[in-house]
């Protein structure tokens, strides 16, 4: 068996000298040519995609805000006709009131009215019944002064004359 | 359907992957793990041969005058070169005197003509020595594992331009990325700069995630191709790991801070009398953060194909001893066992890329961080290093 030149712990300096050159050189050239390429398309595409995320959520942002505004100004709005409607349905209400306050009055002031005329007609017609009864006692008083009569006969024509008379 | 091919795929690859162990062992009868893991001069491609690399050698000639020779394999070297293979007792990495005498016993052999394009496979794996004397200063040979090596590279760097044009194109950029490709290898990057890089290395992480890339990628890669038919693990070699954690070990260096270095050449929050005792295990500690990371590395990745290779070597082992019959008995149970550490090594390649970054941004994080003075020593152990990890 010879010594063998290149055995498992052999120190071999060629080796060495040409790994260290090789390794080196290959260093270089990936760095300038691979690694810097990529890491730097890396690092874009990584900005890239936080750059559109913070975009994305500031939509959404401005988005939540708009729709919390159109929500907002709904709320408002429909307050707004509540109040305009309740108003209405109090005015409304007031002026139904009012009317039938106003009705009540005149029916109470025509029912016065009426009361009245009433009163004052029985008092016309009172007035005139007892004009009326004066004639006719005076006429009957004539009468039986005219006929001068016996008493039976003077009962009988009073009597006749207040069958005479209209009943009421 | 792409199921069922990748299925067929994976057997495949398994299978085949067995194929130039046999014919290994079918050569002399036995395996040898430690030996196939190891490092050569040439591609293994049996049965259908090896396919010897370039050695080119920087020599000091005996004037001491310096020179570069290159042949185009080991054979040229030895047959058109003259280049002979050094015995035990010329090599500078001599492994003892029990070798010298098997070592002289080559030099008989070198007259006979062997298989490997006119050499035998002990001159083929020999240290070799210019015949006109001088010696080797620098064996700049081409080696399994440093083509391994390179064809990894090419691979990362194949995948990461193909994946810096789509991202160029604004695929991925300015849309969604799409496709499988994309999104295996987009969520590997991402995985490396969100949880190795950024967790450990803070602000500083950007200037540091280049790196961390590359070497998880070329890592996982050359993790990968070991476990290729006719492939070699790159990674498995501890050159090849020493010069990976030397690369981080100089970031760190580099990249410390005031406080990094205060932190070693004088701990706060101890009594004085402690700091000189601490210091030298401080200093000490630099270097065992990266000699760690290597040993790591080059263990698990060499483990994993020495137990298969051992699986596999058991059944020519029982033949050997028992007869054939025996070992064609024990072949399902090795096959078996084997496949399990295969699919083991698969989910190491992904464990060990990982630790790998994963401590150098931890390593090189713990050095470039800016301290807060807001309190004063007598609690300075706050901000202490962190309890070493222990990783396997």
């Amino acid at each position: 068996m010879t010594l063998f030149a290149a055995s498992l712990l052999a120190p071999d300096l060629g080796l060495i000298v040409w790994i260290s050159i090789t390794f080196g050189i290959l260093l270089i050239l990936l760095r300038k040519f691979a690694w810097g390429p990529i890491t730097s398309a890396l690092a874009q595409r990584e900005a890239t995609i936080s750059e559109s995320m913070e975009q994305a959520e500031k939509a959404l942002a401005e988005a939540k805000q708009l729709q919390a505004d159109n929500t907002k100004a709904r709320r408002e709005a429909e307050a707004q006709a509540q109040a305009i409607l309740r108003e209405a349905r109090e005015e409304a209400e007031r002026l139904r009131s009012e009317e039938v306050d106003k009705t009540r009055a005149q029916i109470q002031h025509l029912q016065e009215s009426a009361q009245a005329e009433i009163e004052r007609e029985k008092q016309s017609a009172l007035d005139s019944l007892r004009t009326e009864v004066a004639d006719l006692a005076v006429q009957a008083a004539e009468k039986i002064l005219r006929e001068n009569l016996d008493a039976d006969r003077q009962k009988k024509i009073v009597n006749d004359f207040l069958s005479d008379l209209p009943k009421n | 359907m792409i199921k069922r091919a990748s299925t067929f795929l994976l057997l495949f690859v398994i299978a085949t992957s067995a194929m130039p162990l046999a014919a290994f062992a079918a050569e002399d009868g036995e395996l040898d793990a430690l030996h196939h893991s190891a490092n050569a001069y040439y591609l293994d491609f049996e049965p259908f041969g090896k396919l010897q690399l370039p050695r080119i050698f920087v020599v000091q000639h005996e004037d001491g005058s310096y020179g570069v020779e290159v042949f185009r394999s080991t054979a040229a070297a030895i047959l058109e070169g003259g280049w002979v293979v050094e015995t035990a007792s010329h090599a500078e990495e001599g492994e003892g005197d029990a070798h010298a005498d098997e070592a002289h016993t080559d030099e008989t052999h070198t007259t006979e003509a062997g298989p490997y394009g006119g050499i035998t496979l002990e001159q083929l794996e020999g240290y070799l020595a210019p015949a006109s004397g001088g010696h080797v200063v620098l064996d700049l040979s081409i080696s399994k594992h440093l083509v391994f090596a390179w064809l990894g590279m090419l691979v990362v760097v194949l995948i990461m331009t193909r994946m810096a044009g789509l991202y160029g194109q604004g695929q991925g950029r300015d849309t969604a990325p799409k496709g499988v490709f994309q999104n295996l290898f987009e969520t590997l990057i991402i995985f490396v700069r969100d949880d190795i890089a950024r967790p450990n290395l803070g602000k500083k992480a950007d200037k540091y995630t280049p790196y961390l890339l590359t070497a998880f990628f070329f890592i996982l890669t050359c993790n990968l191709l070991g476990l290729v038919p006719f492939g070699a693990t790159a990674t498995s070699n501890l050159m090849v790991t020493t010069v990976l954690a030397t690369f981080t070990f100089v970031l760190t260096q580099l990249g410390g801070t005031k406080d990094y270095w205060m932190h070693i050449l004088w701990p706060p929050g101890i009594p004085a009398f402690v700091k000189p005792i601490l210091m030298p295990v401080e200093i000490l500690g630099i270097f065992t953060k990266p000699i760690a990371l290597a040993i790591r590395l080059f263990a698990n990745l060499t483990a994993g194909h020495l137990v298969i290779l051992s699986l596999i070597g058991l059944i020519f082992s029982f033949a050997k001893i028992f007869g054939p019959g025996v070992g064609y008995a024990v072949a399902p149970v090795s096959i078996a066992f084997a496949l399990f550490i295969y699919f083991l090594e698969l989910l190491v390649s992904f464990i060990q890329a990982y630790v790998f970054t994963m401590l150098s941004a931890l390593f090189i994080g713990m050095a470039v961080e800016e301290h807060h003075h807001d309190h004063d020593e007598a609690h300075g152990d706050h901000h202490a290093e962190p309890a070493p990890v222990q990783v396997a």
